[in-house]
């Protein structure tokens, strides 16, 4: 969908529906804004939304400082709180770290919902197989990641071909994968992977592959803590991270010096499915034991909010995560307490990314007129 | 598969699309003018919700039809203000506002209904009236590209921004107003949806209908009459979809579900080879920037 002819997509890295194929564009630079920005804008944004909330909780006839005291205390002082903020971190972090990637290299996928769906039906479909189903749990569970791994990348990886071979948007593409991929889940759990003995849709129960708890967490969250240690210092220290940023600051560059561009896009896109089906593995091994109809859940676009949220950053992603997660956990105990419709809270992350654009758009224009 | 072919696989198939077709045409007009609006699945919620609300006070759902324009329209102000106004990222911008109209909705619509058990129908508007919406927009989308200099300024700032200013056009005003309209139309879409045959307001009741409609103006190539055939397409993969779920076929349902995204995946691939697309889609406009 660019408006170069596709035979020269290579020299037309910007990957946005219809993106601006000379020149980097306000779009890209905004982005990279949000990637090499520091926090003010975020700090800003949260703050602006909180003090939003605290009207609509006015409204309801409470008080917001109590209400907000109420999430602090669901998170520190409720029993579990801190292990169910890591639980419902994980997968936003996951995913949230593969955007951070793509979109450093301009790379903007928005399918991450799908790949994490592609990635635990995949997985799902190894370690529940006849046969494959009764090994032990330390070849299992490796098994299921890598199965995942390779289900969500590849899926999200089409994506990314269909740019370099064809033009056609990311953004779009993406989007349509993650709705093919819904069919597949409703296929998979109905047919494809079922449990013989469920009277509903459901895939069979994760078995030997489940994923054991640490605390009272699981293993899943430690690998959230770690990959984004292990991403930041890639991007930092290895040629690999360098031309993901190189690509998102000017493509021009890497062509003139022959590093393929089209490589490094199918590359992210492979990075960030890969790590989205992760989270749909981790989440099913972990957390819900088996898939069903409704297994998506919407962590693929939460963790856009995530990636933005953490500058495109790793470490910010992992904080971000951990941030979004807080307030989602905090808020479940503080609703219940002063009976407040369970929507609220994502009123308030919603009002988070938009006074996060609206930041960024502000800051932009102020650094332009200098 | 003989069921697919019956009358009442088509009506429903019509049904389907009438929604999809409004926004579809609102996405176009907007996407002309070279901005991307990704908000348009929030819109269509929002003006879903508008139109129910309307509805449901006044007791006719024709109020509710306007209400809903209008609503869309409010939102591609809010839309236009941030893309056009202050330039902010248009693909960010539209998932956020998506974001933000798909948790409102649910909570107003909580706020304002749930709490005191169900909420009450609203009188439906007969589906062939809403075909005849349907018609009527689409005429006058083909005549305000075909036939008026608005239009023709509307699409040319698609295509190249630089040369419309030169020509005097102010790129933002243009932007803004297609903005507008397209987002209005988004919110009648919506209100088509609830004060159809439906009759309901449910929580996130366009169901990614929005996302669809963006879809279909590409598979369409920015045209509007296209557009309203891709839109019936769409409506009749989901009618057979819903049909055939629940009766046990040699094709299974969900590749019917996933019928819609498929085409429009091959025709983004095609259209990718064409220069449909608006040159400027998604690019903001700085004077002497470029």
């Amino acid at each position: 969908m660019s408006a170069t002819p596709v035979d020269t997509p290579a020299q037309a890295p910007t990957v946005e529906p219809a993106g601006a194929p000379r020149g980097p564009g306000l779009v890209a630079r905004v982005l990279h804004r949000t990637a090499s920005g520091g926090v003010l804008v975020p700090v800003l944004a949260v703050l602006a939304a909180l003090a939003l909330g605290s009207v609509l909780i006015l409204f309801e006839g409470q008080n917001p400082l109590r209400v907000y005291w109420a999430i602090v205390e669901g998170v520190t002082v409720q029993n579990r709180g801190y292990s169910n903020t890591a639980t419902a971190a994980t997968p936003l972090i996951l995913i949230g770290l593969g955007y951070a990637v793509a979109y450093r290299a301009r790379v903007f996928t928005i399918g991450g919902e799908g790949q994490y769906l592609v990635g635990a039906v995949g997985a799902m479909a190894l370690v529940t197989a006849d046969g494959v189903r009764d090994l032990p749990a330390v070849v299992l569970v490796p098994l299921g990641i890598a199965a995942a791994l390779v289900a969500g990348g590849l899926w999200s990886m089409l994506s990314g071909w269909l740019w370099v071979r064809f033009g056609a948007s990311v953004v779009i593409s993406s989007l349509m994968l993650t709705y093919v991929a819904d069919a597949v889940l409703q296929w998979a759990v109905r047919t494809g992977i079922r449990d013989p003995d469920s009277f509903v849709p459901a895939s069979r129960n994760v078995g030997n592959a489940e994923l054991v708890g640490v605390g009272n967490t699981h293993l899943g969250f430690i690998l959230a803590l770690l990959l984004p240690l292990v991403v930041a210092a890639v991007m930092a220290r290895h040629r690999g991270g360098f031309r993901i940023s190189a690509l998102g600051l000017n493509g021009e560059a890497l062509d003139a010096n022959e590093v393929p561009a089209r490589r490094i896009v199918l590359w992210v896109t492979l990075f960030a499915g890969a790590m989205a089906g992760i989270a749909g593995f981790v989440e099913v091994a972990a957390v819900t034991g088996r898939l069903n109809g409704s297994s998506s859940v919407g962590f693929g676009w939460e963790a856009i909010i995530v990636a933005l949220l953490g500058r495109l950053n790793p470490i910010g992603v992992l904080a971000a995560g951990l941030g979004m997660a807080a307030l989602t956990i905090g808020f479940e105990s503080s609703q219940r307490a002063y009976d407040l419709p369970s929507s609220l809270v994502g009123v308030i992350t919603a009002l988070i990314v938009v006074f996060v654009v609206i930041g960024d758009a502000v800051a932009e224009r102020l650094s332009g007129q200098d | 598969m003989d069921v697919l072919f019956q009358f009442s696989t088509v009506e429903a198939a019509i049904r389907l699309a009438i929604p999809v077709a409004l926004v579809a045409l609102g996405a176009l007009i907007t996407e002309r003018s070279g901005v991307l609006n990704l908000g348009l699945e929030g819109m269509m919620l929002s003006g879903a919700l508008g139109a129910y609300a309307a509805a449901a006070s006044t007791g006719s759902p024709w109020v509710g039809l306007i209400a809903g324009l209008v609503v869309g329209a409010l939102c591609g102000v809010v839309m236009a203000g941030l893309v056009v106004g202050i330039k902010a990222n248009q693909v960010v911008t539209g998932i956020a506002f998506t974001l933000l109209a798909s948790s409102a909705t649910t909570y107003l619509y909580q706020l304002n209904y749930s709490i005191g058990g169900s909420a009450p129908r609203i009188n439906r508007i007969g589906m062939w009236w809403l075909v005849l919406v349907v018609l009527v927009v689409l005429a006058a989308v083909w005549f305000l590209f075909k036939r008026t200099t608005f239009g023709l300024a509307l699409g040319a700032v698609g295509e190249s921004p630089v040369a419309v200013d030169a020509l005097g056009y102010r790129v933002d005003g243009l932007r803004w107003k297609a903005t507008t309209i397209g987002g209005a139309l988004a919110g009648l879409g919506g209100a088509a949806l609830v004060c159809g045959p439906l009759g309901l307001f449910i929580e996130n009741v366009t169901g990614g209908r929005g996302w669809v409609a963006l879809a279909i103006v590409v598979f369409a190539g920015w045209r509007p009459i296209p557009t309203v055939a891709g839109a019936l397409l769409f409506g009749l993969c989901d009618a057979a979809q819903l049909r055939l779920q629940g009766t046990a076929t040699s094709v299974p349902y969900e590749v019917f579900l996933a019928l819609p995204y498929l085409v429009t995946l091959a025709a983004l691939v095609i259209r990718a080879r064409t220069s449909r697309t608006p040159a400027a889609l998604g690019q903001p406009y700085q004077r002497g920037a470029i």
